[in-house]
């Protein structure tokens, strides 16, 4: 993954008013990383809207998106309203819909405030870095693929540091269907909120189905598993500075019918609660399949 | 509405294959269009163009108010039919405008891997007041207007752990509410109905939640109350003649919005069989 800035390989090209153009990053095992997609979309959307805010994003993943080939992103401008702007967005690859968006934004006002407090747990300067812990664990696994080696240890735009051993890392054992992670964009982000949201985006989509997995003992590379985010929601409630380090409290209310469903919310350091994420994705025994 | 079911109200005329038209239900008193008749219409129009497949989630904005006196069109696009999965996009039109979106899956039944959260501890349903026997029990004639509209038959049922927000003391709450709630009309054996009239119910009183702490209900005349958007999950098949706990938490407010989550869980046996998120506008307006 040689993303040496994440904001740049994101970039967009227009080819029209309403029609964008985005590439890949020379990464990916296979498939596009679904936060790419999620990233890409909202930057398209934000294209064609004039400095509103997003203040709600919901994302259907459709089919797997191909690395190989640059993805073009249509969007619709449902409505510019007084107060709000609503818009779609489909991602498009080999003719056929790979991914939608819709979003809605507005102009930023004072309200009424209350939020859930932040919950209690270590703080980021007490935590082993990820990559460092990732090294030390697989270095303890020798059953690992090396194709998984190589992908676990590619250099990230994200720094992520975790509460507790991840799914993959869990060595079996069943765990509650919660996980509290730190993390931050590697590279500087600048001053347009446009773009933290866009990077939050990014990275809202790392780590929420192991959360799913944990009560199951299984996770990624467990042999006949099949996992993958199936949509994707976003709620901005406060303006997002992801250079700093933000915490990701993920838990899982429901598993059922081949689907794992898991909310997250990211506070800032300070604790306040700046966004709130949903999704529900695919896990499954590839047996089970009828 | 009074001979008419739900079920029979919102049902769909089919104009082409992907192209559907449905009406309001003549509602005295009522300027617009109440939300979630156009997230169960929507949900039926993207029915009428899957085969078997239940649906596992579904997500909506309001973008314009709807206007009850004239008809809705659904326009329906058919995003993919893969092995598994059935994606699809609906658009609400009036006047030539989109007035709302829904996207929503539907899968093939599957079994697979289960756990799913607690039902919280309350009150049974069989102890709580009606909501609408309340309201005509408790508040004062000079709402007489909003009690012609209360003293209709609903068709759906509801009993606040509490009492509703507008028959209690305007006070600072915790951003969380209870209610139980089910269909009055018996919806008979399609299970994509029941998800359709639980659809039609889960816009009811979420965004109160939200208001709670702030010692507002909807009847302060300068308050701005409104979905924006709507989100469901159903991961279970239920009957929703059935009494249901409509468990209700606020994690936000800010900016003029209010954010909510709302658990769906069956009261016979605690199954969670859904759940809710829904962002909605709350500010006061201007004085002019």
């Amino acid at each position: 993954m040689d993303i040496e800035n994440l904001s740049e390989t994101l970039q967009l090209e227009r080819l029209e008013v309403n029609l964008f153009r985005g590439i890949t990053a020379d990464n990916s095992p296979g498939r596009i990383f679904g936060g790419q997609v999620i990233a890409q979309s909202l930057l398209a959307a934000y294209e064609t809207v004039d400095s509103r805010l997003c203040h709600s994003l919901h994302c259907y993943f459709i089919r797997p998106g191909d690395p190989t080939v640059p993805i073009i992103f249509d969007v619709d401008r449902s409505r510019d309203g007084g107060s709000f702007t609503t818009r779609r967005v489909v991602a498009i690859q080999h003719g056929q819909q790979i991914f939608n968006l819709a979003a809605s934004f507005m102009e930023e006002q004072d309200g009424f405030e209350h939020q859930a407090p932040m919950p209690a747990t270590k703080r980021w300067d007490e935590l082993p870095d990820e990559a460092e812990a990732q090294r030390e664990a697989m270095s303890r696994m020798k059953d690992m693929p090396e194709q998984a080696k190589r992908w676990m240890s590619r250099p990230r735009p994200i720094e992520m540091r975790s509460q507790d051993a991840r799914s993959y890392f869990q060595g079996g054992v069943a765990a509650d269907p919660e996980s509290q992670v730190w993390f931050r964009s590697r590279d500087p982000i600048g001053d347009d909120q446009h773009m933290h949201q866009v990077i939050l985006a990014y990275a809202s989509d790392m780590n929420l189905l192991s959360t799913a997995m944990r009560p199951h003992k299984v996770h990624w590379q467990t042999p006949g598993f099949q996992s993958a985010s199936l949509d994707h929601a976003m709620w901005f409630h406060k303006p997002v500075n992801f250079n700093n380090w933000h915490l990701y409290a993920q838990d899982s209310p429901s598993a059922s019918g081949g689907r794992g469903f898991i909310r997250g919310s990211i506070f800032a350091e300070d604790g306040t609660l700046v966004a709130s994420v949903a999704q529900e994705g695919l896990m499954r025994m590839k047996t089970q399949k009828a | 509405m009074d001979t008419q079911t739900l079920a029979e109200t919102l049902q769909l005329e089919r104009l082409e294959v992907n192209l559907f038209r449905g009406a309001t239900p003549d509602e005295e008193g009522r300027g617009r269009i109440y939300g979630g008749q156009v997230i169960a219409q929507s949900l039926l129009a993207a029915y009428e163009t899957v085969e078997t497949r239940l649906c596992h989630s579904l997500h909506c904005y309001f973008i314009r108010p709807g206007d009850p006196k004239i008809p809705i069109i659904f326009d329906v696009d058919r995003s993919r039919d893969g092995g598994s999965f059935t994606t699809r996009r609906v658009v609400a039109i009036q006047h030539g405008q989109q007035i709302f979106n829904l996207a929503a899956s539907f899968q093939v039944e599957e079994a697979g891997l289960e756990h799913q959260s607690e039902m919280p501890a309350t009150e049974p349903w069989e102890t709580v007041e009606d909501d609408n026997a309340r309201r005509l029990r408790l508040l004062p004639p000079e709402r007489s207007e909003s009690l012609t509209w209360i003293d209709r038959s609903h068709p759906i049922e509801m009993r606040t752990v509490g009492g509703r927000l507008d028959t209690v003391k305007a006070m600072a709450r915790e951003p969380m509410q209870q209610l139980w709630f089910r269909a009055r009309d018996a919806i008979g054996a399609d299970p994509h109905m029941h998800q359709v009239i639980l659809a039609y119910a889960s816009d009811m009183s979420l965004l109160g939640t939200a208001l709670r702490p702030h010692a507002l209900d909807f009847d302060r005349k300068e308050l701005q109350a409104a979905s924006l958007d709507h989100t469901m999950w159903f991961h279970r098949p239920t009957d929703f003649n059935e009494w249901h706990l409509y468990h209700q938490v606020s994690p936000s407010a800010s900016g003029g919005r209010g954010f909510n989550l709302g658990y769906v869980y069956r009261g016979s046996d605690g199954a969670l069989v859904a759940t809710c998120a829904q962002e909605g506008l709350m500010r006061m307006r201007k004085p002019k």
